[in-house]
């Protein structure tokens, strides 16, 4: 049970992931494949940030921070900030390569008039 | 930490991913898309990241659901049902997926349990940065001093690769000449699109304060959640909304293609010039405690803090210009005019 409980976030990011993988090879629209994209990006983010959760530990802001320095800071009472700092640049690039995913998904449809993955190779 | 909470989140985010692949209809595909990205920013702030789920909420779920709408808008809404055949090729995807998912599984066993303090990710680098941020920068939000301070030289790029991917954009789809060789079809028509008094209205009275919420994510971000990331993005928003419920026409009145890309320049060289005005100082690369020789009445403690509000007004800057440059560019097909 206690493994169970300390892990089953891990099984559901890795079915998130499976379903963005499925996705993106199975589904024979374009749009659909850059939504599997993304899934398939989010699934990697909240894994990362997930690793920088800690148990009874708050936001990584330190309470009553401003003017006087306190003494001591508990590492152990604020949640790992390196993870949320890395990922939350990539949320912002997912978001640059969502605008140029869907750009070329246009392009496509411009030239083919089509979304779909066969139609477009019969045309090829 | 609750893991109740925790378990049922998770269960609607993967009922979300079911449907958001299955469904026919590809609007309906971005909107659930969208409630998908509101659970996972939920999610977050359960886990304590504050500032990851602020920025999911305005990019993952704002913006993205609103690129997947223009791009919808601009090529056709349905998901053609496909005849039989094909059928190998998922069994073939259904396969793979399984597989990494079971090689996955079986990695994950010699994962440290979950939300455990002592996991190694918690303790090499990051109990520095919780301990000295104050001291050092005086600025309370650590992930915002790790972000615009410690690790500045990667926010920098990161920078960059926002607007190489807005110069991408404009690369694909920009068109200059009226009729390029082939003929567009017709955009997808999804309402009448008759002016409607009561969105305009309020659309426009909201966007004043929309970016005056902006303007104090970007200067508040030291001691709440929040940065330049985020404000861009709002930013960016407030013009796409005025976008959406009048014209891009007036849109492009306000800003055009020439300010936007120059905006976004000027964005990435307010950042590296503050990084080289460091240099020029005498200092590392992006070291801003001696810009306390050139800011008046502060010392080197808080010259870091500034100079982090220097850098995040230069994130917010270009990041708000690229949004709404990809966004007029998908919207209009790259011809800049109606939408």
């Amino acid at each position: 049970m206690q493994s169970i409980i300390s892990s089953y976030n891990y099984w559901i990011y890795i079915l998130l992931m499976m379903i963005g993988l499925y996705a993106m090879l199975a589904k024979n629209n374009l749009v659909k494949k850059v939504i599997g994209m993304s899934i398939f990006q989010t699934a990697i983010i909240v894994f990362y940030v997930s690793t920088g959760a800690k148990e009874h530990a708050t936001i990584p802001i330190i309470a009553h921070g401003h003017g006087a320095v306190e003494a001591a800071v508990d590492v152990a009472h604020y949640a790992n900030p390196l993870p949320h700092v890395l990922m939350l640049t990539a949320i912002v690039v997912s978001v640059g390569t969502l605008g140029v995913a869907l750009a070329i998904c246009l392009g496509i449809h411009r030239r083919y008039n089509s979304l779909e993955e066969d139609e477009i190779q019969e045309q090829l | 930490m609750i893991w109740q909470l925790d378990l049922s989140i998770l269960t609607l985010i993967v009922i979300c991913a079911f449907a958001t692949i299955m469904v026919k209809d590809l609007l309906s595909a971005a909107i659930i898309f969208g409630a998908y990205s509101f659970l996972m920013c939920l999610l977050w702030t359960e886990m304590g990241a504050v500032d990851v789920a602020f920025t999911e909420a305005s990019v993952g779920a704002g913006v993205s659901t609103v690129l997947f709408f223009a791009a919808v808008h601009q090529t056709t809404r349905r998901v053609r049902t496909r005849k039989s055949g094909r059928m190998l090729a998922k069994v073939f995807a259904l396969m793979a997926a399984l597989l990494t998912g079971l090689v996955l599984i079986i990695a994950e066993t010699d994962f440290p349990g979950f939300a455990s303090p002592f996991t190694p990710a918690s303790l090499h680098l990051s109990p520095y940065y919780i301990t000295q941020s104050l001291h050092d920068t005086n600025v309370p939000n650590i992930v915002t001093s790790v972000l615009a301070d410690y690790r500045g030289f990667d926010t920098m790029f990161e920078t960059a690769v926002i607007f190489t991917a807005g110069l991408a954009v404009i690369a694909i789809l920009r068109r200059y000449k009226r009729d390029d060789r082939c003929d567009l079809p017709e955009p997808y028509v999804i309402s009448e699109g008759y002016p409607d008094t009561i969105i305009r209205f309020i659309a426009r009275q909201l966007a004043p304060f929309i970016q005056l919420f902006a303007l104090y994510v970007v200067a508040h971000g030291h001691h709440s959640p929040g940065g330049g990331f985020q404000g861009g993005v709002i930013l960016g928003a407030s013009f796409i909304l005025l976008a959406i419920s009048y014209d891009s026409r007036m849109i492009i009145g306000i800003m055009s293609e020439r300010l936007n890309i120059l905006l976004g320049n000027i964005g990435v060289l307010i950042y590296a010039g503050i990084g080289f005005l460091c240099l020029l100082l005498g200092a590392n690369f992006l070291d801003y405690s001696v810009l306390s020789k050139v800011l008046p009445a502060t010392d080197k403690i808080m010259a870091r803090s500034h100079g982090m509000l220097g850098i995040e007004i230069g994130v917010a800057i270009a990041v708000m210009a690229i949004v709404i440059s990809i966004y007029l560019n998908i919207i209009s097909h790259g011809k800049y005019d109606k939408g």
